[in-house]
């Protein structure tokens, strides 16, 4: 993507596990297309695999019983880095921040790990009652 | 997409399940119903046939996991097939291409299974 293109921008927000995760997909999907790269491309499938894994735990964890605010997604990509950032109202989730990749009998607790390795940067701040992520990577 | 899983058997009893869409935490489920139907009818010989999955996450690969350790608790054996390149990257990425070696088909999976 060069730097004379506009960036790409796409926004939604959500409530559901299953639709959500489609959104997510189909973003990257639209990103794809924009920008012109083949499907298969890996810094794309990279990001794309480690933005399912934190939108994945946002939509499982992010709208506990009442919460009225949905998720909040923005996608955007400018001169060849792709930035998402995404914000739910769980609870905090500091503790999990530096989750290492568990032994290969566990069924679980690989997200946060694996989204630490396919991006350039992961970063998270609790800002009053709402997570907010940020998942760099140039591709 | 919602994990649609068919399973057949071979003639030489090697059940085959083939999941179709994302195994992610939105389809593992479909797929973990599927292995515990396998498992209660005794010993299993399982292929796993990933060509339809068109993207797996932490949450799928652990639905895998779980078949691995039901299978092997059953005195079974489980073989995956056909895996993709995006799942490809995942079992590499989480080193868990070491517990499952894959077949680049399901036709080698069977073979001497």
């Amino acid at each position: 993507m060069g730097s004379n293109q506009e960036p790409f921008e796409f926004h939604a927000t959500f409530a559901h596990l299953e639709e959500g995760l489609s959104i997510l997909h189909k973003s990257v999907d639209a990103l794809r297309d924009a920008t012109g790269r083949r499907f298969g491309d890996r810094p794309l499938m990279l990001f794309e695999t480690a933005l399912a894994e934190i939108g994945g735990n946002v939509l499982t964890h992010g709208r506990p019983p009442g919460t009225k605010r949905p998720i909040e997604f923005d996608l955007r990509c400018d001169d060849g880095t792709v930035v998402a950032l995404l914000s739910d109202s769980g609870p905090p989730a500091h503790a999990h921040l530096s989750n290492q990749m568990p032994s290969h009998t566990s069924e679980a607790g690989r997200g946060i790990a694996m989204a630490r390795r396919l991006l350039d940067e992961l970063g998270y701040e609790r800002d009053g009652e709402v997570n907010r992520w940020r998942l760099v990577k140039k591709l | 997409m919602a994990l649609e899983v068919l399973t057949r058997q071979t003639d030489n009893g090697v059940s085959v399940i083939a999941p179709t869409g994302r195994l992610d935490v939105a389809g593992a489920p479909a797929l973990k119903d599927a292995i515990s139907e396998v498992v209660k009818d005794g010993p299993p010989r399982v292929v796993i046939d990933m060509g339809g999955v068109s993207f797996v996450d932490s949450t799928g690969l652990g639905s895998v996991i779980s078949a691995l350790k039901q299978i092997r608790g059953g005195q079974g054996e489980l073989r995956l097939a056909a895996p993709n390149q995006q799942v490809r990257v995942v079992l590499e990425l989480t080193t868990l291409d070491r517990v499952f070696p894959y077949y680049a088909t399901v036709e080698e999976a069977l073979t001497g299974f």
